[in-house]
């Protein structure tokens, strides 16, 4: 990984910010609202509760490398280990006696999109019954191509729906003012998060898919508020001044490679300096570029309803072999790698004719691995390695770059 | 005719009900339309002039022929089905529907229709909860999309009249097939488990008119031979609640019926669920059909109107179930998050269950027909109570 950020200061200390502001609103009796990473948590905050993010507590444990110890929680309950990683770490955490990275954040109301994925869905839906908190499904129906006015107003009349069971909550009314401010600061942190990430399109590129990663919990929490927007500057100045002093991600970057999807989070470290040994930097990945969302502050409901419906998890396997295949273009990949995820059906089942198909258009070399976001029961380390291996011989011999 | 004689042969059209669709489109050629389960409105397909056809029937063989394009952790249904297609032997088909109802159908559909293609292949994109307004709206509008899809591939329009006609033959043959499951838990040794379900299979399958006539002339055979048997002093048989997606594979209901249990209820797709509840003969027939769907009976893959819990447990008093049977088909999410608040809430009501992990076309017998002789003998002697 690229050398340490200054601004990486910064992020621990706003997140601190938002994880103290989670047990103040407990404390406070502030609502605690869990909501899903691709869920219009705008209105969360426009009505003034706390939005939580239990996928993050299961990115959390995997990183830490206690998934499997949250998991066993689980699997004792009767949930199976082939389930998401995330979701077994969240309702593990519910039955675990010891908890490795601290408890999971109580929901007082339980909201579900989804547009990622059924698990979370249901894996909400069992926390509302383990917590006794109230249930809302936010429905996204499947997009296979374009959009449609049915799609659109289905998810309109649910959004409705939705402020309707907030202000019955809170008895509350629900602030459309406020509503306002808050797309506004989202499509402000969604810009910077989006030149930010482009800056890994320059040839050799002072920051990738791995730094995004790490720098990328503002964007998925944080949107909406000051502090997302603050950040973002900050971290883009730094990689102005990076690109000045020539300090860049990969030194003697030789490769760029597109990523699908998500990082092997306990392995993050291993796939870091596997890429960096060979003077690959992972410029791109459909993952991080989920959050660039530009909202019609003039139509909010039906614009966040957009956004939220047709992120590409949600769509089509013509259209995401499209979007990838842009990303790859624009970010000027040598190559491609694509996760086949256990934990994450939505964006593994496919995978394997996605690679053929991408090849043959783009005549880029690509891999298809198995492997599981949280478990590292999963994990081959020997396999995975050859793989990369022939992988990287090929890429060489076919780029000239040795 | 004899009950054994029909039951012959829905079990011959078990055994290759290509050639019993074939027969019958000799005489009026129509378009056959696969679908997955579960939920499609076949009313609407039956209405354009199509029949549908429910891939209900998996040849095992078949599991592992989708491999290069599909992991193998993903449900066996799907997995088989689509490997069904690769092979050729769904070829008879012209059309296919899927229901998107989980990550697999949403996934798959797409893959398989960039792969394999039909002449015709569509999704159903259900709403997947089903307790507010909104629901219903959307639901609504979405069958008015399937039905103009359907409409361009028949290349007919589908009258109110024509909607109305296959609501009441398929109305007509829930309730036929209720009032056979409702003989088959009344008289289980003239009627055993496998032949209910094998009757409910063959009816995704067949038209529905042929369907019938052989339902209500199986139910007068078998009622007529009840009522010759002499009152034996028969040992009451075990009455177990089965909850799960399908009633796969076929064979676990012999080895119920083997252990001397008789299923009196479930909520399976392929059985309760795709028999009960009827849409309205009179009104809008859209709205009919919404409001069908809408009430079905609960499912794991929706947030429901009713609570699962809640209906499990009235089921299971309103049968005078004495346990239930879990029927969880590997890597299918949805019973699986599904699946421990539901024991959680029978233990508390004091009823018994049972987890049998099943896959298409790929369960070790002995070990279940071991643990269900356990869990009957157990139900026997009154235990959990
Ligand atoms: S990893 Fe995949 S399955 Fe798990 S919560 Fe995220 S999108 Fe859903
Ligand atoms: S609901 Fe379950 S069995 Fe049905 S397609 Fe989805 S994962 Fe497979």
């Amino acid at each position: 990984m690229t050398a340490p950020f200054r601004s990486a200061g910064l992020l621990k200390e706003i997140m601190a910010g938002y994880y103290a502001k989670g047990e103040e609103a407990k404390a406070r009796g502030i609502p605690v609202a869990w909501v899903t990473a691709v869920f219009p948590v705008e209105i969360i905050y426009a009505a003034g509760l706390f939005p939580y993010y239990p996928e993050n507590f299961g990115a959390l444990a995997a990183a830490r490398k206690v998934a499997e110890k949250l998991s066993a929680a689980a699997e004792a309950r009767g949930y199976y280990a082939d389930l998401c990683g995330y979701a077994r770490c969240g309702l593990g955490d519910a039955y675990a006696k010891e908890h490795p990275v601290g408890e999971i954040l109580k929901p007082d109301l339980v909201l579900a999109c989804n547009t990622q994925c059924g698990s979370l869905q249901k894996w909400f839906e069992g926390a509302g019954r383990f917590y006794r908190a109230p249930y809302f499904l936010l429905d996204a129906p499947f997009l296979e191509g374009a959009s449609t006015a049915l799609i659109k107003r289905y998810f309109v009349d649910q959004i409705e729906e939705m402020i309707d069971f907030i202000e019955v909550y809170t008895d509350r009314q629900f602030d459309f003012d406020r509503l306002g401010e808050v797309l506004f600061l989202a499509n402000e942190a969604c810009r910077l998060w989006n030149e930010i990430l482009d800056t890994a399109a320059l040839s050799p590129a002072p920051f990738g898919f791995f730094d995004a990663c790490f720098h990328m919990a503002p964007i998925v929490t944080l949107r909406g508020t000051q502090a997302a927007v603050e950040y973002y500057r900050e971290l883009k100045k730094e990689l102005e001044e990076r690109v000045e002093k020539k300090v860049y991600a990969v030194p003697g970057e030789r490769f760029k490679l597109y990523w699908d999807h998500i990082p092997v989070w306990p392995r993050l470290r291993w796939f870091s300096d596997l890429f960096a040994r060979h003077g690959a930097l992972v410029a791109v990945s459909q993952y991080t570029h989920s959050w660039a969302h530009r909202f019609d502050l003039e139509r909010p409901l039906e614009s966040l309803a957009e956004n939220y419906t047709e992120a590409f998890v949600n769509r089509g396997f013509e259209v995401r072999v499209q979007l990838k295949i842009d990303l790859m273009m624009r970010y000027g990949v040598d190559g491609f790698v694509l996760f086949s995820n256990r934990s994450c059906k939505p964006t593994s089942f496919g995978l394997y004719d996605k690679r053929r198909i991408i090849s043959e258009r783009t005549g880029l070399p690509g891999i298809v691995f198995e492997a599981d976001m949280a478990d590292q029961r999963y994990f081959a380390e020997e396999q995975i390695g050859e793989k990369f291996r022939v992988f990287f011989d090929h890429l060489k011999t076919r780029t000239g770059k040795v | 005719m004899q009950g054994r004689e029909i039951l012959a042969e829905f079990a011959r059209i078990l055994s290759d009900p290509a050639s019993v669709i074939r027969d019958d489109a000799v005489r009026e050629p129509v378009k056959i339309i696969g679908h997955l389960m579960a939920d499609v409105p076949e009313e609407l397909v039956h209405a354009a002039g199509a029949h549908p056809f429910g891939i209900v029937l998996y040849d095992g063989t078949d599991l592992n022929r989708a491999d290069a394009h599909l992991q193998t952790w993903a449900c066996s249904p799907v997995r088989c089905a689509f490997g069904m297609a690769l092979t050729g032997k769904l070829d008879f088909l012209d059309g296919l529907i899927v229901p998107v109802i989980c990550d697999t159908t949403r996934t798959v559909y797409t893959l398989w229709k960039k792969v394999r293609p039909f002449n015709f292949t569509e999704a159903f994109l259900l709403p997947r909860q089903l307790y507010r307004p909104s629901a219903r709206n959307y639901l609504l509008g979405e069958m008015g999309r399937l039905k103009a899809r359907l409409e361009q591939f028949t290349d007919r329009r589908i009258t109110a009249r024509d909607l109305y006609r296959s609501i009441r033959l398929y109305n007509r043959n829930r309730a036929l097939l209720r009032c056979l499951y409702d003989f088959h838990v009344r008289h289980p040794e003239v009627l055993g488990n496998r032949s209910v379900y094998d009757v409910i299979r063959a009816s995704f399958l067949i038209p529905k008119e042929v369907h019938s006539d052989l339902v209500a002339r199986l139910i007068s055979a078998l009622e007529q031979e009840a009522a010759g048997l002499k009152k034996k002093k028969e040992k009451p048989r075990v009455r177990v609640f089965v909850s799960g997606k399908l009633g796969e594979p076929p064979v676990l209901m012999d080895v119920l019926d083997q252990a001397g249990a008789v299923c009196v209820g479930d909520d399976l797709c392929t059985g309760s669920r795709y028999i009960a509840g009827d849409a309205a003969e009179n009104g809008d027939p859209y709205v009919a059909l919404a409001d069908r769907q809408l009430d079905r009976l609960p499912a794991a893959f929706f947030a429901n109107k009713q609570d699962r819990r809640d209906f499990m447990i009235k089921k299971v008093r309103e049968t005078k179930a004495n346990g239930v049977i879990f029927l969880h088909l590997k890597f299918c999410e949805p019973e699986n998050y599904d699946y421990p608040y539901l024991e959680e809430s029978l233990r508390a009501a004091g009823i018994p269950a049972l987890r049998l992990e099943t896959e298409v076309g790929n369960v070790s017998l002995g070990q279940i027909r071991t643990r269900v002789g356990a869990f009957v003998e157990m139900l026997e002697e009154g235990g959990g109570r």
